[in-house]
């Protein structure tokens, strides 16, 4: 549903009240649409007193987003820090931070670029408070308004002050604004209009290390997570997901009554499940019928080891439209066609997991009325309320969804759903009970989406001079976003379609995207192509599913700047430069150049050629090297270093020491960024070092944390996080994202530089090594 | 029925026999704070204190442990007061050292691993007041049934969050 709405603000006074006051500042909607659909699909009826920030007489302020954390803090950070900026009143009045539930939020959208566009709501939402505030200002102290001044939520000029909450003491104050958008769609609703913006100049919280208020409750154990929940009566579930990817149902089992006298399953088509009052019966009963379930035989996919051949030579990249980069210019075929050198290669990134610590939990509640409760953990609550709600063919009214603390699971849910959602809400209507579905370790690693893997060529020609002439990388992978709930999928129930080449929704269209911000300005003759396919195995399966993929953390970009930062530390190599510097040689934009100085100096790099000596590997003796990587991303410049040492005998890396240079433009909290590069670095390092999903013809054969490994902290190399802030640019940088697929290019140069051999492939596994 | 001493508390426990501490702590004593990650012994988030040692409660019937004391996060304030010989006035409000320093350091992105890990790290400094980074990580990684693994990647935080614990500890708490 869209409600354009062209007003502007408006402030109006409801009435005066006996005691406190506030002033709510709610979403102004279309008149026309104000008393139909908009208020059954909209939670936030504009006529009562929902809003996105409230000022209360105690002058303590509630902001409302529906933007969920998922640990990186922006929202109980960053966002604070930017509404009490607009604002000028001090951090600590914003006492509450209503996140995520659709019932008591109002703009939807999804938790990704946090600081990139989806701030902007409550920034101008309290832009246009502030500048309401002191319309109120001047008509109660009778003077003009270019004579008040606010400072730590206070109102003065002409020689009289009130605060924030003195001013709307009594009062019942209505400020609308204007908004457009769809409150359940992918971008949710936006605050339009130009409220003037603090002056970043002026800045003086915005830039502050404030503590993350959602921390000290979290490990005093005060917080309930999603998995906490509970509801009276609530019956407990075990999902049994089919034997394959393609499987359909021959014959569910039966619960042995003598051992579990209180379980029972529920098949809804090829959605088995068993439910149980007690958790403990649940998980055992459902092994019981598990094993007893008959499941038709199905193989279609390729198997992990002949995945790269496959994306090689099995797919028919023709099928797709090709995409076109950006930064395309020149001819780069011909003038390589002509190069004095060229390094021309192929590399190879697998399918990875998003692989959070705890599996999906939901808790579901459909009452009689048709109407639910669907307690959740998800990157996009009011998205998945629109897919419940289609998957049930009933109104998007008659859906809630509440949100809780969750394992963070890295971009998995931003199209709604992670997993378990839906069957937790198909079983609770089949049982007219409150149902909670816990996914174990093997469903999550199982039945989740993944990251999809990418191949891609990359042919770089050198002039005889030794400087690049030509760059040309050719990106094939399938899509990266399939948002449709898996439990409704087996159920048989309706869905958002799958994506396709023809889906006319851009993120769900089978098509490859150029995510590589370019950063070689002095290149002359680029050529970046993306090359989509459909998800494998979808169309074979008869489930229509497959290898599911979902966009994860960097998505796309980290798969396409790892083999073109490998390949241009190789293109180094061919020249006998220095990779740092060759980098320094072909890139043009100042911020670019600044942090790549500053990356010389803060991680003790060597300037020298990188190794292009074989070196025979054999021993225990470690071979050291190291390697750069940079990345421009969200208008967030980073460069990073690795140090790494190498044991040719057995082909273990080891990463001894990370340094990461950021210049994200406005730095809103160097505590909490600094937290979050550790975190997306070290997450980076992991799939660098081990992350690959295996899979055989059928399945996902990568069951718990032994099949698939993460990074653990004895293999922590040591890290060095250097913030260049930028704050002249005015622009909020991002931050965990780009700190994360900044290692494995990184490592893998440093990798080159040790052994004097590449390894265009992740994850730098000793096998990889000893057989490249 | 069996009684099990949990957090200071004697609780009686009525799940069948076999079932693993985690669901008798979540589901029928309502102990909230060890999180179910695996249920294989493989991650940590399920870690409780047993007298005082690690063990994983995903995997250890909670009839095989017996007279023994379980201490969750929940518990670690009451624990600390215990170990000081605090008065009930001194405790009040007062975190475990370990869990103010995970405060005050900012440890957790998500945070769900992190009542394992400040389990394991509570343990650790109960016997060695002084760690190294190699005790911390070794603690962390090889010490136990697992590694303890986050997702994240907070393991530079948990490692300044250890040395404060240290500290914190070796000062009598947080001031």
């Amino acid at each position: 549903m869209s409600a354009p709405v062209n007003a502007g603000p408006q402030l109006s006074r409801r009435g005066f009240l006996a005691s406190g006051g506030v002033l709510v500042v709610a979403v102004s909607l279309k008149p026309s649409l104000a008393g139909a659909d908009i208020v059954a699909t909209n939670s936030l009826d504009p006529a009562r007193p929902a809003s996105w920030i409230e000022i209360h007489a105690d002058n303590s302020v509630l902001i409302r987003t529906g933007k969920c954390d998922f640990g990186q803090s922006s929202i109980f950070t960053a966002y604070r820090q930017i509404v009490a900026e607009e604002l000028s009143v001090p951090l600590e009045a914003m006492k509450t931070v209503v996140s995520g539930d659709t019932d008591r939020t109002p703009d939807g959208g999804g938790t990704f670029g946090l600081l990139r566009t989806n701030v902007l709501n409550l920034r101008k939402a309290a832009a246009y408070t502030r500048e309401a505030v002191l319309d109120l200002a001047a008509q109660k102290f009778g003077v003009a308004r270019t004579s008040l001044t606010i400072t730590e939520g206070v109102v003065s000029g002409g020689g009289k002050s009130a605060t924030y909450g003195e001013l709307v003491t009594g009062q019942d104050l209505r400020l609308t604004i204007p908004v457009t958008g769809d409150l359940t769609g992918f971008g949710g609703i936006q605050v339009t209009g130009n409220p003037p913006l603090k002056p970043t100049s002026a800045y003086t919280i915005v830039g502050q290390p404030f503590a993350n208020s959602s921390i000290r409750p979290k490990v005093a154990g005060e917080t309930d997570w999603v998995g906490d929940v509970k509801l009276p009566g609530m019956l407990h579930a075990r999902t049994i997901h089919p034997a394959t990817l393609g499987s359909k149902l021959v014959s569910a089992g039966k619960v042995d009554a003598a051992q579990f006298p209180k379980a029972r399953v529920v098949v809804i088509g090829n959605l088995v499940a068993v439910v149980a009052p007690t958790e403990w019966e649940a998980i055992q009963a459902a092994q019981q019928v598990a094993a007893e379930t008959k499941w038709s035989e199905w193989k279609g996919l390729p198997g992990h080891e002949r995945l790269q051949n496959h994306l090689d030579e099995r797919v028919d990249w023709r099928e797709v439209p090709v995409r076109q980069g950006a930064a395309n210019k020149g001819d780069a075929p011909t003038t390589q066609a002509k190069a004095a050198k060229v390094h021309a290669a192929t590399y190879f990134m697998p399918y990875m997991k998003h692989a959070p610590i705890g599996p999906m939990v939901s808790l579901a509640d459909v009452r009689p009325d048709g109407s639910v409760t669907l307690h959740s953990h998800s990157q996009h609550p009011q998205l998945l309320r629109s897919h419940i709600a289609r998957m049930l063919g009933t109104s998007e009214a008659k859906v809630i969804v509440r949100t809780y603390p969750g394992p963070g699971h890295f971009g998995r849910s931003n199209g709604g759903s992670a997993g378990s959602e839906d069957e937790a809400v198909l079983l609770s209507r089949a049982l007219g009970l409150p149902v909670r579905v816990q996914w174990m370790r093997a469903d999550d690693m199982q039945w989740s989406t993944q990251s999809a893997p990418t191949l891609a060529r990359i042919a770089i020609g050198l002039d005889p001079s030794g400087r690049i002439a030509s760059y040309k990388a050719e990106h094939h992978g399938p899509p990266m976003q399939d948002d449709r709930p898996i439990g409704a999928i087996l159920a048989g129930l309706p869905t958002i379609p799958p994506p396709s080449a023809t889906n006319p929704f851009s993120l769900h269209n089978a098509a490859m995207n150029i995510a590589d911000r370019w950063v070689y300005g002095a290149i002359s003759n680029v050529e970046e192509l993306g090359h989509g396919t459909d998800q494998i195995g979808q169309r074979e399966s008869p489930l229509g599913i497959g290898l599911r993929d979902h966009s994860m953390r960097t998505p796309v970009q980290f798969q396409q700047n790892f083999p073109r930062e490998l390949a241009i530390s190789e293109a180094a190599a061919l020249a006998g430069a220095d990779p740092l510097q060759f980098r320094l040689d072909h890139v043009t934009d100042e911020r670019v150049k600044a942090i790549l100085l500053r990356l010389r100096e803060e991680s003790g790099w060597v300037t020298r050629p990188a190794s292009v000596r074989t070196r025979d590997g054999h021993g225990d003796a470690p071979l050291r090297g190291q390697g750069v990587s940079i990345m421009l991303r969200d208008n967030g410049y980073w460069a990073c270093a690795a140090h790494i040492a190498v044991t040719p005998a057995s082909g273990e890396i080891k990463v001894e020491r990370v340094t990461i240079v950021a210049d994200p433009g406005i730095v809103v909290n160097p505590l909490q960024l600094k937290r979050q590069v550790q975190a997306g670095c070290l997450m980076g390092v992991s799939q660098a070092l081990h992350e690959e999903v295996a899979f055989d013809e059928g399945a996902i054969t990568s069951a718990d944390w032994s099949s698939y490994p993460i990074l653990t902290m004895a293999e922590m190399p040591e890290i060095k996080v250097v913030i260049a802030a930028r704050p002249e640019v005015g622009i909020y940088g991002q931050g965990s994202e780009s700190a994360n697929a900044l290692a494995a290019p990184a490592i893998a140069a440093a990798v080159l530089d040790a052994t004097g051999k590449p390894v265009r492939r992740l994850p730098l596994r000793p096998e990889y090594l000893r057989t490249s | 029925m069996t009684a099990l001493k949990i957090n200071g508390t004697m609780r009686t426990v009525t799940s069948p026999a076999g079932t693993p501490l985690l669901y008798v702590l979540r589901d029928e004593l309502g102990v909230m704070t060890p999180k179910f990650g695996c249920g294989l012994a493989q991650c940590g988030a399920c870690s409780v204190l047993l007298d005082g040692e690690e063990i994983r409660s995903c995997v250890t019937p909670f009839d095989s442990i017996e007279g023994k004391e379980v201490t969750t996060v929940d518990g670690l304030p009451g624990r600390w007061a215990r170990q000081r010989g605090l008065t009930p006035e001194q405790a009040a409000g007062k975190l475990h050292p370990v869990q103010e320093a995970w405060a005050e350091e900012q440890v957790p992105q998500c945070g769900i691993c992190q009542f394992g890990m400040m389990i394991k790290v509570t343990e650790l400094l109960e016997h060695n007041p002084e760690p190294s980074d190699a005790d911390i990580k070794a603690a962390l990684t090889t010490s136990g049934p697992s590694p303890h693994l986050c997702r994240c990647g907070s393991y530079a935080a948990i490692l300044d969050g250890a040395h404060r614990a240290a500290r914190l500890m070796a000062q009598g708490g947080a001031k």
